[in-house]
C-alpha cells in the first residue's frame, strides 16, 4: 500500500531528489505537499483503495508522512 | 509574416498558446500585452556587479531570453534575433522626498511599456534605486514562462552556490502539457475534450458578475499592494485551516474576494462570480521545467445566491474543486488547449473569454496564489528581501486581478487593475472588504 502511495506522490505531486532516502516518517508537508496536492492524493487513495475519507479527518496528523497515511487508510479499510 | 523555418528555436506549446491568445486579447484593447512582473523590495543596495554576472550566467544557460516571438504560417515560434539585447537595466533618482512614488511609477511604467510582440524581450531585469529604497523587478511576457517558472528564475538568481544552480532545469523535459497528453489514446482525448466542453457549458449557464466600468476604454495598468503583518497572516492561516481545511487555501482567498466584491455593490448585474486559476502540471519543489508554460486553466464559480452565507460558499467552492479533481476535469482542459492552439489568436481568445450562452465575459476577475515563496535564503546579493509581490496585465473586462503570496510569514495581496475601468479609491475600499473577510472568525 505504502509503495503505491509513494509512487503516486513522487510521480505526480512532489519532487524529491532522492526518493529512496525519503523515509516513511519524513514530513511530506515540508517536502512540498500542498493543499491542492492533498486534495489530489485523497481522491487518488479513495479510488485506489475503494474507501471514503471524511472531510473532518483531513488533518496534518493524517497526511504528514507515509506511515500516517497508511494508518489513516487502514482505519477505513474494513 | 515569414514562411520559412529559418531561425526557429522552438514552437510554442499548447499552454504557451493559451497565454499568447490572452496577450493578443490585451493588445487588441490597445494595451501592452500579457506582461507580468515579480518585484522584490530590498532592505539595502544589492551588489550590482554580482547581479549582472548572475544574469549573464543565466542568459548563457537559457539563451531563449534573447529570442523573438514570431508567427510562421499558422503557428508561433521562438526565433533567433540578429542581435542580443541588454537584459539588466538600472533606474535611479536623487529625489529623497517622493521615493515610494518613484519606485511605484517606475514599476508601472515598465509593466505598461508597449512594444511589438516580435521585438519585445521575453524577459528583463530592472533595479530601481533611490537613497533609501531598492526594488528589483523581473518583467516577462507570459508566453515565455508561467508564474511558477518566474518563481524558479528568481530562485536561480538568489541561489549563491554555483553547484546548486546547475540543478535548475535538470532533467530537461518536454512541455508537461505534451507529456500528459501523450499518456492518452486518441479516443480518451476526445472524451476528455467533450467532458471539458460540457463543464464550460455548465459554467456558462450563469452570467458572470463584472464590476469594471466597461463604458470606458482601458488606458493603463495600476497596482495596489498590501503586506499584512505577521500576526494578521498567522490569524488568516489559522482561519483558513478552520474554515476550509487543509485542502482549500486558495479557495479561502477566492471565497473572501468574491464576498468582498459582492459587498462593493450587491446589485451588480449577473448571476455568479467566476474566476479562472491555474492548474500547475509541475510537481511541487521541482526545479524543471523552468521556461515555457506548464499550466491549464480551471474555474471557480459561485452563484450570487449563496454569497451571503460564508460557510455555504466555502462548502460550495470545496465541493466544486473536489468534483474537478475527482472527474479529472483538470486534465480535461489539456485536449482543449491542444485543439485551440491551431485556432487563430482571435478565435482562441474568444473561446477562452466569452460565455457560449450570453456572449459576455466569463471571468469576474483573475486569480493567482503563488503560496509560500520559498527561496533558499531571504537575501538578495548581500541585502535582505523585505517584500515580494507580483503583477500582471489583464484583459478588460474583467480588468481586475487578485494575486497573493506569502514571504517571511507575511501575506502580500496585490490588486492589479486597469484604469479608468477601476480607480485607486475603489480598490482601496475593496481591500478593506477583503481584509475584513479574510480575518472574519
Amino acid at each position: 500500500m505504502k509503495q503505491k502511495i509513494r509512487e503516486f506522490i513522487f510521480n505526480e505531486l512532489i519532487f524529491v531528489a532522492e526518493p529512496e532516502n525519503f523515509s516513511d516518517d519524513d514530513d511530506l508537508l515540508e517536502a512540498g505537499l500542498d493543499s491542492m496536492g492533498i486534495m489530489r492524493l485523497i481522491m487518488h487513495m479513495e479510488e485506489q483503495f475503494n474507501i471514503t475519507l471524511p472531510d473532518s479527518e483531513i488533518d496534518p496528523d493524517n497526511v504528514k508522512s507515509f506511515n500516517a497515511l497508511e494508518q489513516w487508510i487502514l482505519q477505513h479499510k474494513t | 509574416m515569414k514562411s520559412s523555418t529559418e531561425g526557429i528555436i522552438q514552437i510554442l506549446n499548447p499552454s504557451d498558446c493559451f497565454t499568447l491568445a490572452m496577450d493578443e486579447e490585451i493588445r487588441q484593447e490597445n494595451m501592452p500585452g500579457s506582461q507580468c512582473g515579480f518585484a522584490l523590495e530590498l532592505a539595502g543596495a544589492p551588489e550590482i556587479k554580482a547581479i549582472q554576472e548572475r544574469i549573464n550566467e543565466f542568459s548563457e544557460r537559457f539563451p531563449l531570453v534573447f529570442a523573438s516571438l514570431q508567427q510562421r504560417g499558422k503557428r508561433f515560434f521562438w526565433c533567433q534575433r540578429e542581435h542580443q539585447h541588454p537584459l539588466f537595466y538600472q533606474h535611479n533618482t536623487a529625489d529623497t522626498v517622493n521615493e515610494d512614488d518613484f519606485h511605484k511609477q517606475t514599476v508601472l511604467q515598465l509593466l505598461n511599456h508597449r512594444q511589438a510582440r516580435e521585438t519585445i524581450p521575453p524577459i528583463e531585469f530592472h533595479l530601481i534605486q533611490s537613497a533609501n529604497k531598492n526594488t528589483f523587478l523581473m518583467r516577462w511576457i507570459h508566453p515565455f514562462c508561467d508564474a511558477k517558472g518566474a518563481d524558479l528564475i528568481l530562485k536561480y538568481l538568489c541561489t549563491d552556490d554555483a553547484k546548486q544552480r546547475l540543478r535548475f532545469d535538470v532533467p530537461k523535459l518536454e512541455p508537461l502539457v505534451n507529456l500528459q497528453l501523450a499518456k492518452y489514446k486518441w479516443w480518451q482525448k476526445v472524451l476528455l475534450f467533450i467532458k471539458a466542453k460540457r463543464h464550460i457549458t455548465q459554467l456558462d449557464t450563469l452570467q458572470s458578475i463584472i464590476h469594471a466600468d466597461t463604458s470606458k476604454a482601458p488606458e493603463r495598468l495600476n497596482v495596489n499592494t498590501y503586506t499584512l503583518s505577521t500576526e494578521q497572516t498567522q490569524a488568516i492561516n489559522k482561519l483558513t485551516r478552520q474554515q476550509v481545511g487543509l485542502t482549500g487555501t486558495s479557495l479561502y482567498y477566492i471565497g473572501c474576494f468574491m464576498r468582498a466584491l459582492h459587498k462593493m455593490n450587491p446589485e451588480q448585474p449577473g448571476d455568479a462570480y467566476c474566476t479562472p486559476y491555474a492548474f500547475n502540471l509541475r510537481r511541487n519543489k521541482a526545479l524543471s521545467p523552468l521556461l515555457s508554460n506548464h499550466v491549464a486553466p480551471l474555474f471557480a464559480q459561485a452563484p450570487k445566491s449563496i454569497l451571503h452565507d460564508r460557510a455555504a460558499l466555502f462548502q460550495h467552492l470545496k465541493q466544486q474543486n473536489a468534483k474537478t479533481i475527482r472527474e479529472k476535469l483538470d486534465y480535461a482542459f489539456l485536449p482543449i488547449m491542444l485543439a485551440a492552439s491551431w485556432l487563430s489568436l482571435e478565435m482562441h481568445g474568444e473561446k477562452l473569454r466569452t460565455s457560449m450562452r450570453t456572449g459576455t465575459e466569463r471571468s469576474s476577475f483573475w486569480f493567482s496564489d503563488i503560496g509560500n515563496v520559498d527561496l533558499s535564503n531571504t537575501s538578495f546579493f548581500a541585502t535582505d528581501i523585505t517584500k515580494i509581490y507580483h503583477l500582471c496585465q489583464i484583459s478588460s473586462p474583467p480588468a481586475l486581478a487578485f494575486l497573493s503570496c506569502q514571504f517571511n510569514q507575511q501575506l502580500t495581496l496585490s490588486y492589479n487593475f486597469i484604469e479608468p475601468l477601476f480607480t485607486e479609491e475603489w480598490i482601496e475600499a475593496l481591500h478593506q472588504n477583503v481584509l475584513e473577510e479574510l480575518l472574519m472568525a
